[in-house]
């Protein structure tokens, strides 16, 4: 994850726009593409099956239908040998307190797939668990053959390469999946909200990404590592802290967690909450009452009795950063609203308009209650606050509190509608006195096509507004039901001959490979496109 | 640890052989600054291309004599129990779950035992389309009731309930009765239909599946059919926004027919204009729709070039919009739904049982979160299915289709041509020679640094003598040492011949096995000798010293054992033996395989072997001494 910025800005992750009438060309080609690869034709008969992978979850499921079939974690349980039922013995690790406190890094490790820092990852592990989650999908829930249909994985559009070799060199050797598509997760989570440009908010495991889509085109992401999975460790020194008694709570910071994870996952997934915002000024009125959560000791028997409004205080630490100023944190551990308003400032003002009031939360983040509401509050905060600028600090503000007095002296001397610029500030002084609030330019090239188009409505456009998705999973099955093929195709054989080192560099491939849909075109290379 | 000790596992050999990954030659070439992750602990930096590579490959031969490592966590992943396995006699290896391809050749319920045919199997979604049914809450079967019975009152007739014995949930407390006993599945999703939205069973979707085929791909390039198509569509959109209006907020299932209509529509809408420039509307023509044109016209007539089309252009083609309405699958949150949820969860009588869990959860449908939400689960399918060979693909195991009947047309365990390995404690009778009976060490907690005995049987179950070769790591890998000693490591099995044979051929064997085995506790185990011998097993002895673990050590006060305390594992007591089990034996050549001038000696012999490893579960070391 080192080197984002040849991936982002390739902006052809999702290369088949939905113009694309699939069923026409394709029928109508047949006769000339048979000479290529005749059975590929005929093989998209079979639904092809939807796989969406992340860190800690997996969705599967056929095309065309609106939920998957299952949902399927990772844990201890799921690496343990064949035959060890220790599982169902003693009840699933994780429950009960541990013996010793653990480092928080190696208290989450077990149970996700992979973790973004791949020094730590052993690829040949990560093969192995692969090879059984999918296989054991297949058996218990999918019930089909594995590897005679098509494969479809959703991915985030930033995978490590080495963590996507090791996954596709998996499935190809294990089975005879004729071919795998892959499809970016974020383009699929906009096209599930029935959108075509959104700004995409991933609260996921290890990283928040805040993707903006324009046009079903990737155009920037930023990253931040405030996401559940520090979300997780924090909720678990919290436990702990209860289980060893508030005393020595300031200094408890470091020390391990000594809950178990699946405990405090489950409290997370229970209780988790998000406080509305307050203004600076006022109080929070902060629910007084408590609810009874299973004791973190013996959470089999005792309950013990904790104030809701502590529930929501790992959300607030550590997704919004509250507490910590804004100047004390890092380039990747944002907060997400501070994410989310850096995303908007560095699309271009167009995209960011329609961008801004189609706004969706996916990833395990966006179920706790309260928390996209919180941030959108946050984020008009910010934008109230700061306008659509990025310059900020002490100078600048007297800076302009010094043209504000230039312009109200020079308004009522002359009367001069501006101040002649003394330096290049200016122009952007005056933009940002209130965009808001001044009467909009008269456009009369957006007039008449408003006059030609009445029967379109106009869309919604520099509002802050939030729209709901299915899920990646969801778009995944959309878009490839309505047989449109993806851009990143990636075929049995050609994957087997060179493996990923055969993706052509090419990350804005010749214009002829795009029309989509045309086996005729010319397949022999294929691309990665937003994973190249 | 999984089970009882002692246990022995075996490890396919295919976990030697690592996934194939076509692009790790030329990755290492071109970015040698990617190491495998093993080799990060190793300082070679400074390492040019060329010795990276070599000494990449002398780590690879390395890997090949590396004694197998029960701990790693790769090793979870390759052990078997030995009754898993199955054999491809063509290969002449051993063959584990990953070394297989399966075909499913039955789907039945769990539950009723019912089959269903292949083609209902995805549109029941994979689960029993009758009655069968597991609780949402705690997923013990439910059971169909009267309401009379689960009130108390019996009297046979009126509504029905599902109803789990377990916790007491009933279908009555989501509000749900049911008019028939019979059909349930049906019923619930006509009822979760009419409260979630339309458009949500199987039949609906059926229906909008048929409507897409209408759209048949030649159709699509006569214009006729294209004019009547939208109008069509328009008119079943304001009809079935109509219906729709009523229903803010759709069930998942619904939006997402929704959308997929809406985008059906779209991609009509916008691709019939190329065909009829007057009808276009005026519209950015984004690069997506000049590259479909730009494809047609490059389809129809290629001598034209790849940009013949790009006069045409010109006539705008229709832009696909995005969704606007909730008809059309959009939909706008709301932060008062989010605050509600939140004083609900808060709400004293919500509480921890009111919040589905998260394993609850997983199996519903995504916008669940409270338990009074929770819809009876039917019961997931299961499958009977035939195993190939992946390599050779030839079938290994072939089930009978009838999900009634247990038998096999095929199957090739791995334990009809590998020996079983049994292993058992030997009776300490140095040290309790006072009483005759010496009691067995108790496996759980072995002490450390005290010699143990170990019988280990192998028993042979095909028809030839094997000769056996077992190797073991003189100190078992991980942090706790524990010194191994097979006393015999190389011996032969007798065949598998008929029990009558040999009960007829000499009587008195058995006996004199029986007296043997009697004798067991006043017999020393001795270098190079087997213990006991049968007519198709052999028993060995092993001695073990098991090593002292880090915790223990602690008392003595050493600095710096926190780091050890830190990265001792969980199972690290658990004394596993990794054994490496060579066998050769001479087997009948197989017909196939002989020469057409050889098969007239039928009693030809093929020498064969095998080598895998496998595990020794002996017991847990305590941890005091």
């Amino acid at each position: 994850m080192s080197a984002p910025s040849n991936l982002r800005h390739t902006q052809t992750a999702r290369p088949t726009s939905p113009h694309t009438p699939q069923q026409p060309s394709r029928s109508g080609n047949t006769s000339f593409a048979s000479t290529t690869s005749p059975g590929s034709t005929f093989r998209n008969e079979d639904d092809a099956i939807i796989f969406e992978l992340g860190a800690r979850w997996l969705r599967a499921g056929f095309e065309g239908s609106g939920t998957p079939f299952c949902v399927v974690g990772f844990g201890p349980e799921e690496s343990r040998r064949v035959g060890d039922y220790r599982g169902w013995i003693q009840g699933a690790a994780g429950n009960g307190p541990l013996p010793k406190p653990v480092n928080a890094e190696d208290w989450a490790r077990d149970y996700e797939l992979w973790q973004p820092d791949l020094r730590k990852v052993d690829l040949g592990l990560l093969e192995d668990k692969i090879e059984r989650l999918f296989r054991e999908t297949y058996n218990q829930y999918l019930l089909t053959d594995a590897g005679s249909s098509r494969l479809v994985l959703t991915l985030p559009s930033l995978m490590p390469h080495p963590l996507l070799s090791s996954l596709l060199s998996t499935l190809f050797s294990r089975w005879r999946f004729p071919s795998i598509t892959l499809l970016p997760s974020a383009t699929m989570s906009a096209t599930a909200a029935g959108l075509r440009s959104a700004l995409v908010v991933d609260i996921g495991w290890a990283e928040t990404t805040a993707t903006g889509l324009y046009e079903y085109r990737e155009i920037t992401t930023k990253r931040s590592t405030r996401a559940m999975k520090s979300t997780h460790q924090e909720l678990g020194r919290l436990l702990s802290r209860l289980v060893s008694g508030e005393n020595h709570e300031t200094e408890a910071k470091d020390d391990g967690i000594s809950v178990g994870f699946a405990y405090c996952e489950e409290i997370l997934t229970r209780f988790a909450w998000c406080k509305p915002r307050t203004n600076d000024g006022e109080q929070a009125e902060v629910p007084a009452h408590t609810v009874l959560i299973p004791s973190p000791t013996n959470p089999a028997q005792g309950f013990v009795d904790v104030p809701f409004s502590r529930l929501a205080e790992p959300v607030e630490t550590v997704l919004l950063a509250t507490g910590t100023p804004e100047s004390e944190l890092d380039d990747e551990e944002k907060s997400i609203p501070l994410l989310v308003y850096n995303t908007l400032l560095a699309l271009p003002p167009d995209a960011r308009g329609t961008c801004m009031s189609r706004i969706l939360f996916v990833g395990g983040g966006a179920r706790i209650p309260g928390l996209r509401q919180r941030i959108l509050q946050e984020v008009s905060f910010l934008i109230e606050q700061h306008g659509w600028s990025a310059i900020r600090g002490k100078a600048v503000e007297r800076q302009r509190q010094r043209m504000e007095d230039l312009r109200i002296s020079s308004r009522t001397n002359g009367q001069k509608p501006k101040p002649t610029s003394e330096n290049g500030d200016t122009p952007a002084e005056d933009e940002k006195i209130d965009p808001s609030q001044e009467v909009p330019e008269i456009d009369f090239v957006e007039q008449k096509l408003r006059r030609q188009n009445k029967d379109i409505p106009v869309p919604v456009q520099g509002v802050l507004r939030e729209v709901e998705s299915l899920g990646a999973w969801a778009g995944a099955s959309l878009v490839t039901s309505l047989k449109l093929r993806g851009m990143v195709e990636i075929e049995r054989e050609k994957f087997l001959q060179h493996g990923l080192a055969g993706a052509t560099r090419d990350s804005e491939p010749p214009v002829p490979d795009r029309r989509s849909g045309l086996r005729a075109g010319d397949r022999s290379s294929w691309t990665l496109a937003g994973w190249a | 640890m999984s089970r009882p000790f002692p246990y022995t596992y075996i490890s396919c050999p295919c976990a030697d052989t690592p996934v194939p990954d076509p692009a790790r030659k030329r990755r290492s070439r071109e970015s040698p600054q990617k190491p495998p992750p093993e080799r990060d602990t190793e300082a070679n930096e400074g390492q040019d291309d060329a010795k990276q590579s070599a000494d990449k490959d002398d780590e690879e031969d390395e890997d090949e004599e590396q004694t197998f490592d029960p701990r790693s966590p790769r090793s979870n992943f390759s052990l078997y129990p030995p009754e898993q396995l199955l054999y491809c006699e063509d290969c002449h290896q051993i063959k584990c779950p990953r070394c297989i391809t399966e075909e499913i050749v039955s789907w039945y319920c769990p539950n009723c035992l019912f089959e269903t045919p292949s083609s209902m199997v995805r549109s029941d979604g994979g689960r029993c389309g009758r009655n069968c049914f597991n609780c949402p809450v705690c997923t013990a079967p439910l059971a169909v009731s009267t309401i009379e019975n689960v009130t108390g009152n019996a009297s046979g007739q009126g509504p029905w309930v599902l109803s789990c014995g377990y916790c007491l949930w009933t279908t009555l407390d989501i509000g749900i009765k049911f008019d028939k006993p019979t059909n349930i599945r049906s019923q619930l999703q006509k009822m979760t239909d009419s409260t979630t939205g339309p458009a949500f069973d199987a039949r609906s979707r059926q229906g909008s599946r048929a409507f897409g085929d209408l759209k048949s791909p030649l159709s699509n390039f006569a214009s006729i059919d294209e004019q009547a198509n939208p109008s069509e569509r328009d008119t079943e959109q304001s009809t079935s926004k109509e219906d729709q209006t009523p229903t803010p907020h759709l069930g998942a299932e619904a939006r997402f027919a929704a959308l997929k209509n809406f985008y059906r529509t779209q991609i009509s809408e916008t691709s019939n204009s190329p065909s009829d420039p007057l009808s276009s509307e005026f519209g950015f023509s984004s690069p997506g729709a000049l590259n479909r044109l730009m494809s047609l016209y490059a389809s129809s007539s290629r001598l034209s070039g790849l940009y013949g089309g790009t006069k045409k252009t010109k006539s705008k083609p229709p832009v696909m919009r995005e969704a606007l309405t909730a008809s059309e699958g959009l939909r706008i949150a709301s932060g008062d739904a989010d605050s509600a949820l939140v004083e609900r969860i808060a709400s004293p009588d919500c509480g921890w049982d009111g919040v589905a869990s998260l394993s609850q959860r997983t199996e519903q449908s995504p916008d669940v979160r409270f338990v009074d939400e929770l819809l009876p689960l039917p019961v997931l399918l299961r499958t009977k299915r035939a195993k190939r060979c992946k390599s050779c693909k030839h079938i290994l195991v072939k089930p009978e289709t009838k999900p009634q009947s247990t038998r096999f047309r095929i199957r090739l365990i791995a334990l009809s041509y590998i020996p079983l390995p049994t292993l058992r404690p030997l009776a300490q009778s140095s040290a309790t020679s006072i009483s005759g009976l010496a009691p067995a060490p108790d496996l759980n907690a072995l002490s450390p640094l005290r010699p143990y005995h170990v019988l280990l049987t192998l028993k042979n179950h095909m028809f030839d003598p094997v000769r056996i070769t077992l190797a073991t790591p003189s100190v078992t890998p991980g942090i706790v040492a524990t010194k191994v000693t097979v006393l015999c490591p190389q011996f032969e099995i007798g065949a598998n011949s008929d029990v009558w044979d040999e009960a007829l051929q000499n009587a008195t064997a058995p006996l004199s096995d029986r007296i043997t085995g009697m004798r067991g506790g006043e017999k020393v185990p001795e270098a190079g000798k087997v213990w006991e011998k049968g007519r198709n097993w052999t028993t060995v002895v092993l001695e073990v010293v098991p090593g002292t673990l880090p915790g223990s050590q602690a008392e003595d006060g050493q600095a710096g054992n926190t780091d050890i305390a830190a990265t001792f594992q969980k199972d690290e007591d658990v004394l596993e033996i990794p054994v490496f089990v060579h066998m050769e034996w001479d087997a009948e050549a197989q017909l196939e395989q002989q020469n057409v001038g050889k098969a007239s000696k039928p009693d030809d012999l093929v020498a064969r072997e095998l080598a895998y490893w496998m595990v020794l579960g002996v017991g847990r070391i305590q941890a005091a001494l």
